[in-house]
């Protein structure tokens, strides 16, 4: 077992030097002013201040926010039937559906992307904002069918078959039994889903034709546009903050649904 | 069979051998495969990368070839790695800053001895009179393309840049995403410097580019712009004369407008950080450009103007690729025509504001 444990140092080495120092560095920055000299530091709240203060940075923090709950909410939507329909049927066929809907997921997104944008160009009257949630949606969707037909396939048929005993009808059994026991599955497909769609900008930035800012683009822009380190370090843990606070909500939910 | 085997065999060998023999006929001086780290704009050299493979060939040597999308960039990257680049290829005021910064070495004038063929526009220019630390490698000015078939070209020339206040043009303007080009079309059209550093004249530009977000509600992008306005996708945009030049010789209906208010004259040039890896080998390479050849290689490619009088010439005059095409030559003499000067303290500042004017509702 002690071997074991060995073996987990390299991966401990690349955390922590890929992972928990940049943060520590994010940390440090966006707690500071004045970028290039390290030698005297100058701890500030300024750029938090000038963030939350300014209402455009607050749109654009709303708008990001928005567009992945939309996202997420169409995800489900559209995932949980299909995820409900794979898991009805035979095992076999069950396991080329997945099959079929992983194999998306195996090519490059930015490709994917260009060739939505190409196949959206032909579209002149649709809104930008749609063409955005068809990429991102796109994008997303296998996560939240895979979690959530993991979820409804691991469920017990023998519980649907005591809800018919019991004299409830298909659409009872389904709001009393399924739904609630798949509940996992969809807030680990929420959790796949609405984090990085918080923060992804190459979508709405390719598909949304440059009339987007979001939060991502803010982060690129002051770290190498503007060079304001310091700034971008403050969004870039303020995102992380709302991350963290998104998964500790969602794991809170499980649980809750757990117990029940 | 054997025979044709053979054949075949002594085929392959001859081929081998000959490549190796031709070039090392060419080799001019032996750098046992150095590498030269070069640093360029993309898509900022002729199309098979010929000028570096000559390169590569007259002197042995490797070259690690990179590209950057803006100065900000290559500036970051500067400060934030310790790549030691052996050539950039910053803008003017760009340059400024690094020579203000000590960040560059002086050239090697005994290496670098072909720069009377340096045509009159880009000589003695401000940032670096004598070319003690730069040689120019490209430049342009900044202009408005348009679809003559959807924008009377009487109009747009009329208007200048106040055409991008114009609420015709509403959904169908791409806006480069560059604060200190937006800055300078809102400036010019107002009437001021484009080094402006008066506070009072920047909010009057910023109002004025607010008035433009909200009036025509424009695509934010780079170059995106270039295959967007060849492909018809938009009616307008700000773009460098080198991609119009490019746009226009892909779709005729495009013109190029050169704003009379006055617009900003950019030359792109070749420097030597101070900590470069391979001085000589560097200093070899900005000769090799600056040839004839290369440079004509170069700016045929790119579509903007060559720093060599006689490419120019050449390429803009009876029979050249861009014969007659008014984007490719940029104007020169005109008064109202600037060259950015550095603007350290503003630099933030403008993105910031910038940032906001996109962003905003």
């Amino acid at each position: 077992m002690k071997s074991f444990v060995r073996m987990s140092y390299p991966y401990i080495l690349w955390i922590g030097i890929f992972v928990v120092a940049p943060m520590i560095m994010i940390l440090l920055y966006a707690f500071t002013r004045g970028g290039n000299s390290t030698l005297t530091i100058h701890f500030t709240l300024e750029n938090f201040g000038r963030f939350f203060s300014d209402p455009d940075f607050m749109r654009v923090l709303w708008t990001s926010l928005r567009i992945a709950f939309i996202t997420t909410v169409v995800c489900i939507l559209i995932g949980y039937p299909a995820a409900l329909f794979i898991a009805n049927l035979p095992e076999r066929r069950q396991t080329l559906m997945i099959l079929l809907i992983t194999l998306p997921m195996w090519i490059n997104m930015l490709l994917k992307t260009y060739a939505w944008r190409g196949i959206l160009l032909n579209f002149d009257d649709m809104s930008s904002e749609i063409k955005v949630f068809i990429g991102m949606v796109y994008d997303f969707l296998p996560y939240m069918i895979i979690q959530i037909h993991t979820a409804i396939a691991k469920l017990d048929r023998e519980l649907l078959t005591a809800s018919y005993d019991l004299g409830a009808d298909k659409w009872k059994s389904f709001l009393k039994v399924t739904l609630p026991l798949s509940i996992p599955g969809i807030i680990s497909g929420v959790t796949l889903v609405f984090l990085p769609a918080v923060s992804s900008f190459v979508i709405p930035k390719l598909l949304g034709g440059g009339n987007y800012v979001l939060i991502g683009t803010l982060i690129e822009n002051y770290f190498l546009v503007a060079g304001d380190w310091n700034f971008g370090s403050a969004i870039s843990l303020i995102m992380a903050l709302i991350i963290i606070a998104a998964m500790y909500f969602t794991r809170k939910i499980d649980r809750a649904a757990e117990e029940e | 069979m054997k025979k044709i085997l053979s054949a075949l065999m002594a085929l392959v060998l001859v081929s081998l051998v000959f490549p190796v023999l031709a070039g090392a006929e060419d080799v001019v001086e032996d750098f046992h495969g150095a590498v030269l780290n070069v640093f360029n704009w993309g898509s900022y050299i002729d199309e098979d990368e010929q000028v570096l493979e000559s390169f590569k060939k007259k002197y042995n040597c490797e070259i690690n070839y990179k590209n950057y999308d803006s100065n900000e960039t290559l500036y970051t990257k500067l400060l934030g790695g310790d790549d030691p680049w052996d050539i950039l290829v910053p803008s003017d005021y760009m340059i400024e800053r690094l020579i203000k910064e000590k960040r560059l070495q002086p050239l090697d004038k005994s290496i670098i001895d072909n720069l009377d063929n340096l045509a009159e526009p880009v000589r003695n220019l401000a940032f670096d009179p004598d070319n003690t630390y730069s040689v120019p490698y490209l430049w342009q000015s900044v202009g408005i393309v348009y679809d003559t078939t959807k924008l009377d070209p009487a109009l747009v020339e009329e208007k200048g840049w106040e055409i991008f206040l114009d609420p015709s043009i509403k959904g169908h303007a791409y806006m480069y995403d560059s604060a200190r080009d937006a800055f300078m079309i809102a400036l010019k059209s107002l009437g001021y410097s484009a080094n402006s550093e008066n506070l009072e004249e920047i909010d009057a530009a910023n109002e004025w580019l607010l008035n433009m977000h909200r009036t025509i509600d424009p695509s934010y992008v780079t170059d995106e712009m270039i295959d967007g306005m060849a492909e018809g996708l938009k009616w307008i945009s700000l773009g460098y004369s080198g991609d119009i030049a490019y746009i226009i010789s892909e779709n005729e209906d495009m013109a190029f407008c050169a704003p009379w208010q006055g617009t900003n004259i950019a030359v792109d040039a070749m420097v030597i950080p101070a900590n470069a890896g391979n001085p000589r080998l560097a200093n070899l390479f900005i000769r090799h450009v600056t040839e004839y050849e290369s440079s004509l290689l170069i700016s045929d490619y790119t579509g903007y103007a060559s720093p060599n009088a006689q490419v120019l010439e050449e390429l803009y005059g009876p029979g050249g690729t861009y014969e007659g095409n008014s984007a490719y030559m940029p104007r020169a003499g005109y008064a109202a025509d600037e060259i950015y000067v550095d603007l350290p303290d503003l630099a933030g500042e403008l993105n910031h504001r910038w940032t906001k004017v996109m962003a905003a509702q």
